[in-house]
């Protein structure tokens, strides 16, 4: 193939269709915005290749030049192809103008923490309590009783009481919930609750109550322990991050 | 060549121009912004030039107005909770004129009962206040909130105030109306206020901008002897998104043309310059 805007053509497309199609197979899908920046970077990568010496700069810019210019006794799909390019471009800023301008109609976004750093006296905590089974059936006990109504009697995040909270309770037996922490983080947001988050994790949104109210210290390990086992999930440690 | 190279660089512009335009219109749709659109999680006040149906809830005016749904739970953060609560959502409509607004509450309660009750809560001032009455924050310094309250046996709304628990009280300025209407298993309350008010206890409503809302209902069904919900025990939501529209601004199409005259200009440039590179 000769044609040098065919090959960059064909260039980009293969590109896109790597890191839209091919890539995701291997590894989590990329973020749209971040192909359109590859596909930028491959663009200009061919732009300034194409520039490099006076030779490629012809073959390559010639025949865009030609087209946009026209020329008399231009063959008529190629004219019409020119009209079309020659329209569409202002009409396209025109509609990116009023895209970009028009007042959005949704709500502001929330880049809310999840799992927002703990305070000092509550990193690296140990569980008092000895992991045995009665402790953990007592532990699930009160998780029945406190917890299930909004984190569900499977630990799923789908109790009765789940539907009307905005952003909605943990669901524990995802593995991106609690077998990414450690018991102390489980112990600080159980003890302090919503209200003791910090700013970026938007305190004033959650429901989580804040259980040092009403639950003694050794009531909140043992449902920590009733969780991680009814969940089937296992505490970050220490240990593992060595 | 110099020209030549001139006129390159303003096609490498038109290209990537148009291609930034093009591909920032493909990929302007995130699939999570579309999904929360599909939600319609906010509530909108509609800008309308007709009167408001302020003081009737059953007016034909609302059902051409567009409704969002929000789901509630038994209110469950804080004592006294309870693990059911008859109100299970409420479909939520507004209105506004630019100065004055009506909310209507749409929610299915199958008896009229003397203590149903129902009530709007927002957020006032700067600070954000936590959902559950303005409730202390240990890390964050939160603020006041605003409730309008409205109950069948009292027939009007009240307008309070609170900033923590136990500290929610009637205001001196009352500014807000409300009527209830049952019929077959629904109640509709419609609730009215001027967009702004003199009141530093109230919130202030300007269109265009996003504020947060909270809803709360109470079944006053008496079950052997007792109101069945009533102070915290009540059906509740935590905060959602509440605008006002903003009236139409007609700016936008000058700078539209504007944007169009500009890449005909542009386009006029580049072509008579090729045209006269290629003659040279």
């Amino acid at each position: 193939m000769k044609n040098p805007i065919m090959k960059a053509i064909i260039g980009l497309v293969c590109v896109y269709v790597f890191l839209k199609f091919i890539l995701p197979l291997f590894t989590a899908p990329i973020p749209s915005t971040l192909i359109f920046l590859y596909l930028s970077l491959t663009l200009t990568g061919i732009m300034l290749f194409q520039t490099m010496s006076g030779g490629s700069l012809d073959a390559f810019m010639g025949p865009i030049h030609r087209f946009l210019a026209g020329w008399d006794g231009q063959p008529g799909p190629s004219k019409m192809a020119r009209l079309l390019v020659l329209v569409v471009f202002p009409l396209l800023v025109g509609w990116q103008t009023y895209t970009k301008l028009a007042p959005s109609d949704l709500p502001p976004a929330e880049n809310r923490t999840i799992h927002p750093a703990p305070p000092g006296e509550f990193v690296g905590l140990s569980n008092p309590v000895p992991k045995t089974e009665t402790n953990i059936q007592i532990g699930k006990g009160f998780y029945a009783a406190k917890c299930s109504p909004c984190h569900g009697a499977n630990f799923d995040g789908k109790g009765p009481a789940s539907v009307g909270f905005n952003p909605p309770p943990a669901n524990f037996s995802d593995p991106g919930t609690i077998a990414q922490l450690q018991e102390s983080y489980l112990f600080w947001r159980i003890k302090k609750g919503g209200v003791g988050l910090p700013v970026e994790g938007m305190p004033w949104k959650s429901a989580m109550p804040r259980w040092e109210v009403e639950l003694s210290d050794d009531m909140i390990w043992k449902i920590i322990m009733g969780e991680y086992d009814g969940a089937h999930q296992a505490p970050r440690t220490w240990e593992e991050e060595e | 060549m110099l020209v030549q190279r001139g006129m390159l660089w303003s096609i490498v512009l038109l290209i990537l121009g148009s291609g930034l335009w093009g591909t920032s219109l493909v990929f302007s749709d995130e699939p999570l912004a579309q999904e929360e659109k599909k939600k319609g999680v906010s509530v909108r006040l509609y800008l309308t030039d007709e009167p408001l149906p302020a003081n009737d809830p059953m007016s034909t005016v609302w059902n051409s107005v567009p409704s969002s749904e929000f789901s509630l739970a038994p209110q469950v953060h804080w004592q006294d909770r309870i693990q059911d609560a008859t109100v299970k959502s409420v479909k939520v409509r507004g209105l506004h004129n630019g100065h004055d607004l009506a909310i209507l509450l749409e929610y299915q309660d199958p008896t009229e009962d003397p203590a149903d009750a129902a009530a709007l809560e927002f957020m006032v001032g700067e600070k954000k206040a936590h959902f559950a009455h303005g409730q202390k924050m240990l890390q964050v310094e939160g603020g006041p909130v605003n409730i309008w309250y409205w109950k069948k046996e009292n027939g009007k709304a009240l307008d309070m105030s609170a900033k923590g628990f136990k500290t929610l009280r009637s205001q001196d300025h009352q500014d807000v109306s409300a009527t209830g209407m049952w019929q077959d298993g629904t109640w509709r309350v419609v609730f009215s206020r001027t967009l702004k008010t003199e009141d530093g206890h109230d919130t202030q409503i300007e269109p265009g901008r996003w504020i947060n809302v909270a809803f709360a209902f109470w079944d006053g069904k008496i079950v052997d002897g007792e109101v069945k919900e009533k102070g915290s025990q009540k059906a509740v939501s935590s905060w959602w998104s509440l605008r006002a529209e903003p009236p139409q601004d007609n700016s936008i199409y000058g700078y539209v043309l504007l944007g169009i005259g500009i890449a005909v200009g542009f386009e006029l440039v580049l072509v008579r310059k090729l045209r006269k590179g290629q003659k040279a």
